[in-house]
């Protein structure tokens, strides 16, 4: 009887023992350092409530582990105190990237219509810049046009010219120019250089195609046969040669551009010796150097 | 006389105190009602994804564990260990839905933040 009692009074000893002397179980103190984890970290803006809910959790652990040490219910405890202490980071942690993701969002719809408006702006300036190109080609492609039109009409006014030229001279084209031959019985009395009236009208008409073909410059040539004196000769193919010019001038041809000379009969271009070559050699001979 | 007397005090309370204690482990009622609710969180906090963060998928699987041990238990007729096993599933119920949703809200923010990353680079060619 005395030794169960004994042995009993000392197992009651032993765990008293054990309770004064024990070290906190591992599942307090992992709580522990959980809750100051918790209470450190963002939990205590965010996650008031549930980090409140895991101190209180953690109390009720360390009162256990007061009252009974490491028995149960203290690690039990001590385990739902620390996932509490979890939980109230996690809330924390889930608060934070819900705000973070919301403000990402916003600055993405802000980006977004900024970027609507960029691009807008862009196309603007594109769309812009093609008219512009648009506009510039519609230009360049009126003043080929007006060009285009402007030449065609400078061919066929000159072909026109060159047409009219030839009902009244003959016309043919050398290396120095173009030489239109005036037949001196057309111009001219027999040794006079008063022009015929009807030389008038064919030169009206030369004049009127010079303007209108266009010319850089002109000489007016006289010739004569061979008959008479050679000095008398060069004399009256000059004082012709004036005259056509002067009528030339007087038509609008500009005096600086046109120049006369007479050469007598030294460039004759048919015999001399019959009464058709020496008709032939009594001639003017305008000879133009065209436009570039 | 004396010694005796204390004796049989000393006897009569350590009965007692054994009585109680047997009293209070075969005689807990079976934890029927946090059991419930324990595979009931757990239950939610697979369907709100922690099977999908390796974190709180522990914590399921802690939390599931447990409730089948508690169980166990209870057949046993060891009611008082299952409740408290059960208060542990609960807690680890409750941190691994609280983990799932970290994770969800993390991976958001991340995407969010990568998105307008991409909006802001392209926006800058």
């Amino acid at each position: 009887m005395l030794r169960v009692t004994t042995s009993l009074s000392c197992l009651f000893l032993l765990s008293i023992a054990a309770c004064g002397a024990t070290l906190p179980p591992p599942e307090l103190v992992d709580a522990r350092k959980a809750y100051e984890h918790a209470s450190k970290g963002m939990s205590a803006q965010l996650a008031p409530a549930q980090l409140d809910t895991a101190k209180q959790a953690l109390d009720k652990a360390e009162k256990s582990f007061e009252d009974e040490g490491v028995d149960p219910p203290t690690p039990d405890l001590a385990y739902i105190a620390q996932r509490k202490a979890q939980i109230a980071e996690a809330a924390a942690s889930k608060l934070a990237a819900e705000r973070d993701a919301e403000k990402a969002n916003k600055m993405f719809k802000e980006a977004q219509l900024e970027g609507f408006d960029k691009v807008k702006g862009e196309l603007n300036k594109e769309r812009q810049a093609g008219e512009k190109t648009k506009a510039e080609l519609e230009n360049e492609k009126k003043a080929l046009g007006v060009e285009k039109v402007a030449r065609a009409e400078a061919e066929r006014k000159a072909a026109a010219a060159m047409a009219s030229l030839a009902e009244v001279a003959k016309v043919k084209e050398e290396a120095r120019g173009m030489v239109i031959t005036l037949s001196g019985a057309v111009l001219f009395a027999t040794g006079k250089y008063d022009l015929l009236p009807i030389a008038r009208d064919k030169l009206d008409e030369v004049a009127k195609a010079l303007i209108d073909q266009g010319y850089k410059s002109m000489l007016v040539e006289g010739h004569t046969d061979s008959k008479g004196k050679a000095s008398d000769n060069d004399t009256l193919s000059l004082k012709r040669a004036e005259a056509v010019r002067t009528y030339l001038v007087s038509r609008g041809i500009p005096s600086d551009k046109i120049r006369a000379s007479g050469l007598g009969s030294s460039r004759s271009v048919a015999d001399n010796g019959s009464p058709d070559g020496r008709a032939n050699n009594r001639r003017v001979e305008i000879v133009v150097e065209p436009l570039k | 006389m004396v010694r005796k007397l204390a004796s049989r005090m000393l006897w009569v309370g350590l009965a007692a105190a054994f009585a109680a204690s047997a009293a209070a482990c075969g005689g807990a009622a079976v934890p029927q009602e946090t059991l419930t609710a324990a595979q009931a969180s757990a239950k939610g906090a697979e369907v709100g994804g922690a099977n999908e963060d390796p974190k709180a998928q522990l914590h399921l699987k802690l939390a599931n564990e447990q409730i089948e041990k508690a169980k166990k238990l209870i057949e046993d007729g060891k009611n008082e260990e299952a409740a408290r096993l059960v208060d542990r599933a609960q807690a680890d119920a409750d941190l691994a839905l609280a983990l799932a949703e970290q994770g969800k809200a993390l991976k958001d923010a991340k995407d969010a933040d990568e998105q307008l990353g991409k909006l802001k680079k392209k926006l800058n060619q």
